[in-house]
């Protein structure tokens, strides 16, 4: 359920990744990842982002890597007192990147799973993402369940990942495939369709384009928490950034900066992970 | 490059459900077109000066605009202002508008084909108003018309693939939809391909067949 806009490609890099994944984890047996010391020795840390999850990352008109995840990256770096460096990365080879130390760490819509936790370690969430419902404020639904009726018109764009979802758990409902989020959002908001499901964090920027009374459901079907990922065993690492993490979401900093992306407050928040402390 | 059609040919019976929807959206499209069409042709033909030139203005704009923005502007537009038509609907009045622009064009070409002298000769012969439009007008028109009309209805057959882009699950929608789920996109739109083929051979035939036999009219098989 995760980078629902890069499903496609996604799938189509899926035989190219397995290529790049298998030489470059062979190269991390090699090659070990940088520890703290030597991060800080060298005063540079190196961040991977991934440019094609807006806003998390993109690339401005100056052709830059920017967006949220840039923003938190520089910040890091400033509190661990050394320069930071963007590298791009994609999302079929950003973590064999990271296991196999060409950098440092990984940020960019990176979901805490028990798949990838096998071969690469987290830090504390920096954001979330929240899989739910959105409707109008005119409409009843109090849980994604109530949407398996023949009544309810679902709106979804095709080819994201939802659309296996509604197909399987809400058969009932009538869908309605439209080629992109922009369409699909304006189809609720001219009352074409009641409700859409996805990544809800990612529709602000579509939903504030349309003057309507916007509800997302209160009870989310799923909440990913995302991390920033290093090679795993990097622990002295991974505990400063914890650090650092914890103090930018203390002093608001990480607030701010996705209020400024997203156009909106972060959904959930990201301390409820557990074992945040 | 590896090929695998099984994905696509399971999903068969979906494409073919959605190929029964592209025709007849096609034949509806078509059939109210015409009776716009008709109207339209016999206003620019026979009505006053400003009826014409209103059904001038229509003909001109619905045939110098692309139909897909014509579609756009009926789905995306008419709901600001409180129309709200399903995906289904806005097509289909989409398309008809469409049609009936070009269908008065091809049906007053029609018109304006008999000849004077024809109808003199009818009126010299006694024929009622009837009589005339009966066995001079008519059979005359029907020749002349067959051919062009054949072509507009397979040209809208293909124009039906329009709708996919507003969520109607014709036929190019499904495929795009099992594109999405399967990735197989060589596989499921030359499977698509075939089945407008098919559709629109069929329709060929069939028209040909009917226009030779019944109306004289001068075609070509394919």
């Amino acid at each position: 359920m995760k980078q629902l806009r890069n499903a496609a490609r996604r799938d189509v890099l899926r035989a190219a990744s397995a290529v790049t994944g298998s030489v470059l984890l062979g190269l991390s047996t090699l090659t070990s990842a940088r520890t703290l010391d030597e991060v800080v020795a060298s005063k540079k840390i190196v961040f991977g982002v991934n440019p094609t999850l807006p806003p998390l990352g993109i690339f401005n008109d100056k052709n830059e890597i920017d967006g949220f995840d840039v923003d938190v990256a520089r910040r890091i770096g400033e509190l661990l007192g050394v320069k930071t460096e963007i590298v791009q990365v994609g999302s079929p080879d950003r973590i064999p990147f990271v296991s196999s130390g060409k950098i440092d760490a990984v940020l960019g819509a990176m979901t805490i799973t028990p798949e990838r936790q096998k071969v690469i370690d987290f830090t504390v969430p920096v954001h979330t993402e929240v899989l739910g419902v959105l409707t109008t404020k005119a409409k009843p639904y109090k849980d994604w369940m109530e949407l398996n009726d023949p009544s309810v018109k679902l709106v979804e764009v095709r080819g994201a990942t939802p659309v296996k979802l509604v197909q399987e758990k809400l058969p009932k409902a009538q869908l309605l495939l439209l080629d992109n989020y922009p369409d699909a959002v304006r189809a609720i908001a001219q009352g074409r369709a009641d409700a859409m499901i996805d990544v809800m964090d990612f529709m602000t920027e579509h939903t504030r384009k349309h003057k309507i009374d916007w509800r997302i459901v209160d009870a989310p079907i799923e909440v990913y928490f995302c991390a920033i990922g290093v090679q795993k065993g990097n622990d002295a690492l991974r505990d400063k950034l914890n650090g650092a993490i914890k103090q930018l979401h203390a002093n608001g900093y990480i607030d701010e900066r996705w209020k400024k992306w997203f156009g909106g407050p972060m959904l959930h928040d990201p301390r409820t992970a557990p074992g945040y402390k | 490059m590896q090929f695998d059609f099984s994905p696509v040919l399971e999903r068969l019976p979906y494409l073919a459900a959605g190929a029964w929807l592209s025709l007849q959206i096609a034949f509806l499209a078509f059939s109210l077109g015409m009776v716009i069409g008709l109207a339209g042709a016999s206003v620019r033909a026979y009505g006053p000066r400003w009826a014409r030139a209103l059904v001038g203005a229509y003909v001109v704009f619905f045939t110098n605009t692309p139909q897909l923005i014509q579609i756009f502007f009926i789905f995306f537009a008419l709901p600001d202002a409180g129309i709200l038509l399903s995906p289904y609907q806005a097509v289909l009045i989409g398309m008809t508008l469409n049609a009936g622009a070009y269908l008065a064009e091809i049906q007053r070409a029609g018109f304006e084909s008999v000849r004077r002298p024809e109808l003199e000769a009818a009126e010299t012969l006694g024929f009622s108003r009837l009589q005339t439009i009966r066995y001079v007008i008519l059979p005359h028109i029907i020749r002349v018309l067959f051919p062009p009309l054949s072509n507009q209805y397979i040209l809208m057959t293909l124009g039906t693939s329009m709708a996919a882009v507003f969520g109607v699950e014709e036929l190019t929608g499904r495929a795009y939809n099992i594109n999405a789920e399967t990735f197989r996109s060589i596989e499921v739109f030359s499977v698509a391909a075939v089945f407008y083929i098919v559709i629109t051979l069929i329709a060929t035939l069939s028209l040909a067949f009917i226009g030779k036999r019944f109306f004289r009219a001068k075609m070509r098989w394919f």
